[in-house]
């Protein structure tokens, strides 16, 4: 058996009794001397009285004595070292410059690790050093195996892949890791502070509370933080969908590190264009601005918006100078203008109808009085307001989802030459045209010639043709509209063509030239003149129906037992359809997600194609383009040829982050084309560990204060922190012996309580 | 704004070669087209025929649609179509008038449904009590059959702000040939006006002989009183046309600076 080398004793109790019972003892014992005490007091003699009582005394605290069982422990102890945990910040900001010279943070914080190795090693002598990575979590890293990578930058790079930053984490879990009963002496943390946990808002009470459990100063080492200056657009707020002609607002946080009092320009790109722009001023103390910025979206669709501020020199990222957002802006009602060249029951029905509509904002202008006409008043009795022809056809046009024409045409008293063009420009540019026959519609419209015939979907004939047949017609749908939209009644073509030809004829029809190559013709007389054609001219739609009675389809229908559900519908879809109603235009596209990291997997667009027919168009050929949020330039990006349903996948390559627009077109093999649609998506780092890189050396600094740290630089010497050094003692071995014999003390107590006995019996007590 | 026909004030200001060009333009084109599609675009009243004396003032409708075309920019026929109210055909013609001098005889139950389909889906029915007398058997007839066309409904009477008081001219109230009561009464099916009651004999204050002279004589207010009463015909024809088109909120300025005056 090894010789043990106690170095240190103390006096014991040996006793196997409770504690409880030891207490109780103690006072059974007080309580036997206060007795004894009462007893004697009225003892003249003073010797007699100190005898008993210093008998009882005596006897008492043997009986204690033998209860308690003193003994002696001896002991070998040993100085237990505290540790020291160094923290080294792994996670992926670690990987951005440190400085504008380029280095990166991670390697920044390698070369300081590996010129400090040596006070790291002279610490060892009083603390036990452990070194941890942290990002998300707490993991043991090799410092020695760190510092010597031949290449810190490579090592740098590989050793940041943290998905994230937790400081307060990282310190709570450093305290209690592998402590085997350890004091914690000191934490050296080295990070850019870049945290995204309890501390990305800053410091906290609760995260406070949490450090102050350490019991241990923290020194702090900021990397990144020489580079003092950077500009960031730290957060954009925006709803995910817009109303069109919907002011729409963004909230945007400026952050500012390292600037002078600066006006930094806020700009709002939609596709290279700047929607909105706002002038806010950062530094002299002011590090975060928040800023509103709005515009007011006039087209539908999903549209790439990038909200940027200038990169100033010296930053130290020009990244996060810009962010990218995607923006769906849809129809909260569609903004309708009828305008009628004279009162009648065919726009009587039309204007119900679309009065109806929750859906529809309408806006309408009739002429209700012409220069033939005599109202034997002045214009004062009248009700008649001047024709705002400027504000129609000019101010406003552009903020409508459609025209509607119902028996309007180009009379000179109107002056409506000088706004045709733009009216022409407005439906190429995407708007919609839908020109409703009667006498002065069409051939009597005095638009041939002129922008409005351009784009309508037939040509008009010369002004000295006939107008107007007067043979009455039964609508028919043709091979086209049997699978448009526009003409679906009810679902189910042979249903949808009995529904149709059980509607009332037509009271005759305005005369019209011919189809437009890829316009169509859905409904026909049974002698074959046009009754409504569509057609796209640009962007825009257009509709012509060529009588001024549907609302036969409606009231005459409704006496003949049918009810006006067929004029109902035939309407809403013509609306539909002219406004393209997602669910009624032949192309689809679909991004496969929102957002795609960079380096991740590809972006993708699910195509679904219906050719003009509104069948599945297989074998389309699917050729895509891509523009961003500050670059309006369509790049081809992609092709995919769709299979028999129609369906395609076009798989991106690898974008930089922003937000891209993607237009696809489709083509018929033979080329003609099919469709356009469009999708918009963001390429952007998910989380907020490389969307909010900046270094943050502030938090670093709340975290040493609240653990009575501090800050170091990259030139202080670790071995020289003030670091706490709490005494702790480990016991090896220990032995414990009895003080005294237990039989003697048994016998000395009988002696003393007998002698107390008979003394007591001697002197006249009881 | 630029100026259309739709107000004389701005007509004024039109330059030379507009005022040339639209001269020219009415007299040669424009007439031409006119009418192109025929009696079917046209306003084009209907008569009911029913038991008793439906056709009270024969040359009222026709006057009524003559000065409608005369004033305004609707296009009407003179041609009155005289359709039982059963009749499938009155669905082509959305404005129908009930009237009598006399009280109206029950009507058929398959011409009370029709009536209520034609008003449920969209027709305007004008019921002129050519009697002019408040309360009368006329009055009490029709009320009867109104209630049982339109059970649920009840006539109200219509409010001095309805449009129907804007809709071309701007009027105080109603009038006819006399002045029984000096409001009409309307029923309202989903914010339309269905059916409007003028107790006033509206149609004999228009009624004309083939000669030209009028028919009745207007009391108590005279020639006045009868130009007020061709321009509640004219404000009928255009509500039945346009419905509230003159309280879209471009319209609300222009009529309360014009009530003003």
């Amino acid at each position: 058996m090894p010789q043990v080398d106690y170095n240190a004793w103390r006096i014991t109790s040996l006793s196997t009794l409770p504690g409880w019972a030891l207490a109780l003892a103690a006072l059974g014992i007080a309580a036997a001397v206060w007795l004894s005490f009462r007893g004697i007091r009225s003892e003249p003699s003073r010797l007699r009285r100190s005898i008993l009582i210093g008998l009882r005394v005596l006897a008492g605290a043997l009986l204690l004595a033998l209860l308690l069982e003193p003994g002696i422990e001896l002991r070998a102890e040993t100085r237990v070292r505290a540790r020291v945990a160094l923290l080294l910040d792994t996670s992926r900001s670690m990987r951005f410059p440190a400085s504008t010279e380029g280095t990166t943070r991670a390697e920044e914080m390698l070369r300081w690790l590996k010129s400090h190795l040596g006070e790291l090693s002279a610490l060892t002598s009083r603390f036990q050093v452990d070194v941890y990575g942290f990002d998300k979590e707490l993991a043991p890293q090799d410092p020695q195996k760190l510092a010597s990578a031949p290449d810190l930058r490579a090592a740098g790079d590989l050793l940041a892949q943290g998905p994230s930053t937790d400081l307060v984490g990282a310190l709570t879990a450093a305290s209690s890791a592998g402590t085997g009963g350890r004091p914690l002496a000191g934490v050296i943390v080295a990070s850019d502070g870049a945290d995204n946990a309890e501390l990305s808002e800053g410091m906290t009470g609760a995260a406070a509370s949490e450090l102050d459990k350490l019991r241990a100063p923290v020194f702090a080492l900021p990397i990144g933080a020489q580079a003092v200056k950077d500009l960031a657009i730290e957060k954009v707020v925006v709803d995910d969908f817009a109303f069109v002609r919907t002011q729409v607002v963004i909230d945007v946080t400026v952050t500012a590190r390292g600037f002078p009092s600066t006006d930094v320009p806020l700009v709002v790109r939609r596709e290279g264009q700047i929607v909105a722009q706002k002038t806010v001023r950062v530094g002299s103390g002011t590090e975060r601005v928040q800023a509103k910025l709005s515009f007011i979206p006039d087209r539908t669709g999903k549209f790439a918006f990038q909200v940027a501020a200038p990169v100033y020199e010296g930053e130290a990222l020009a990244q996060n100078n810009s962010r990218s957002f995607v923006l769906k802006v849809i129809r909260d009602r569609v903004r309708v203008v009828l305008v009628v060249g004279r009162p009648s029951w065919d726009v009587r029905f039309l204007r119900q109808l679309l009065k109806r509509d929750p859906n529809v904002d309408l806006i309408s202008f009739f002429i209700l009085r012409t220069p033939g006409d005599d109202t034997r008043s002045s214009q004062d009795e009248l009700s008649l307001i001047p024709f705002p022809t400027q504000e129609i056809f000019q101010e406003q046009l552009k903020t409508f989802d459609l025209v509607i024409f119902q028996d309007f045409g180009n009379r000179p008293w109107y002056h409506l030459q000088q706004y045709l063009d733009g009216i022409g420009e407005y439906v190429r540019d995407g708007g919609a045209l839908a020109v409703v026959g009667g006498d002065q519609a069409f051939s009597a419209s005095d638009f041939d010639g002129t922008a409005i015939a351009d784009v309508l979907p037939a040509q008009l004939l010369p002004p000295t043709a006939p107008s107007v047949d007067e043979t009455p017609a039964q609508a028919h749908l043709t091979d086209a509209g049997k699978r448009h939209p526009v003409t679906e009644l009810v679902s189910g073509a042979a249903a949808n063509e009995t529904a149709w030809s059980r509607l009332p004829r037509l009271p005759g029809l305005n005369t019209l030239g011919a189809v437009r190559d890829g316009a169509q013709a859905l409904l026909t007389a049974q002698d074959g003149r046009p009754i409504l054609v569509v057609g796209e001219a640009g962007r825009g739609r257009t509709l012509a129906l060529t009588t001024d009675a549907s609302w036969y389809w409606s009231f005459v229908a409704a006496g003949q037992e049918q009810g006006p559900r067929a004029y109902e519908t035939f309407w809403h879809s013509a609306i539909r359809w002219l406004v393209r109603d997602p669910a009624l235009t032949p192309m689809r596209l679909t991004a496969e997600r929102t957002t795609y990291e960079p380096g991740g997997d590809p972006p993708a667009l699910d195509a679904h194609v219906r050719g003009s027919d509104y069948g599945a168009a297989g074998g389309a050929q699917l050729r895509a383009t891509l523009s961003s949020a500050d670059d309006p330039v369509q790049r081809p990006a992609g092709t995919a040829v769709a299979g028999q349903d129609g369906t395609a996948r076009l798989v991106l390559p690898q974008l930089s982050p922003g937000a891209y627009k993607a237009v696809v077109t489709a083509r018929r093999p033979d080329g003609g084309e099919i469709g356009q649609a469009e999708e918009a998506f963001v390429v952007a780092p998910a989380g907020a560990e490389l969307s909010r890189p900046a270094p943050r050396p502030e938090i670093l600094q709340s975290i040493a204060q609240a653990t009575h740290g501090k800050l170091i630089d990259l030139g202080d010497r670790l071995d020289s922190l003030p670091f706490h050094d709490p005494e702790r003692v480990e016991v090896g071995q220990r032995k414990t012996r009895p003080l005294w014999d237990k039989w003697g003390v048994l016998v000395a107590l009988c002696c003393i309580a007998g002698t107390e006995w008979s003394l007591r019996r001697r002197w006249g007590y009881a | 704004m630029d100026p259309i026909c739709a107000s004389l004030d701005r007509m004024q200001h039109w330059s030379r070669r507009s005022l040339l060009r639209a001269a020219f333009a009415s007299a040669l084109a424009w007439p031409l087209r006119g009418f192109a599609f025929g009696e079917a675009s046209r306003l084009v009243f209907a008569q009911l025929r029913h038991a008793g004396r439906w056709d009270p003032h024969p040359d009222g409708l026709p006057r009524l649609a003559w000065e409608v075309a005369k004033r305004t920019s609707i296009e009407t026929s003179p041609a009155v179509k005289v359709l039982a109210p059963s009749d499938p055909e009155l669905f082509r013609h959305p404005f129908a008038v009930l009237s009598s001098d006399a009280a109206i005889p029950a009507l058929a139950d398959a011409e009370v449904a029709s009536l209520r389909r034609y008003l449920s889906y969209g027709g305007f029915l004008l019921v002129d009590d050519a009697s002019a007398q408040s309360g009368g058997s006329f009055e009490r007839s029709a009320r009867e059959i109104l209630a049982k066309v339109l059970p649920a409904a009840k006539l109200q009477r219509v409010p001095r702000d309805h449009v129907l008081y804007k809709s071309f001219y701007l009027l105080d109230g109603p009038t006819g040939r006399s002045v029984a009561r000096p409001d009409v009464e309307g029923i309202d099916i989903g914010g339309r006006l269905a059916v409007l009651y003028s107790p006033n004999d509206l149609l004999g204050a228009l009624a004309r002989d083939s000669l030209g002279t009028w028919e009745m004589e207007v009391v108590p207010g005279g020639e006045g009183q009868r130009e007020k009463a061709v321009r509640l015909g004219v404000n009928l024809a255009m509500y039945a046309l346009c419905l509230d088109y003159k309280e879209d909120q471009v319209h609300i300025p222009f009529i309360m600076k014009r009530r003003r005056i």
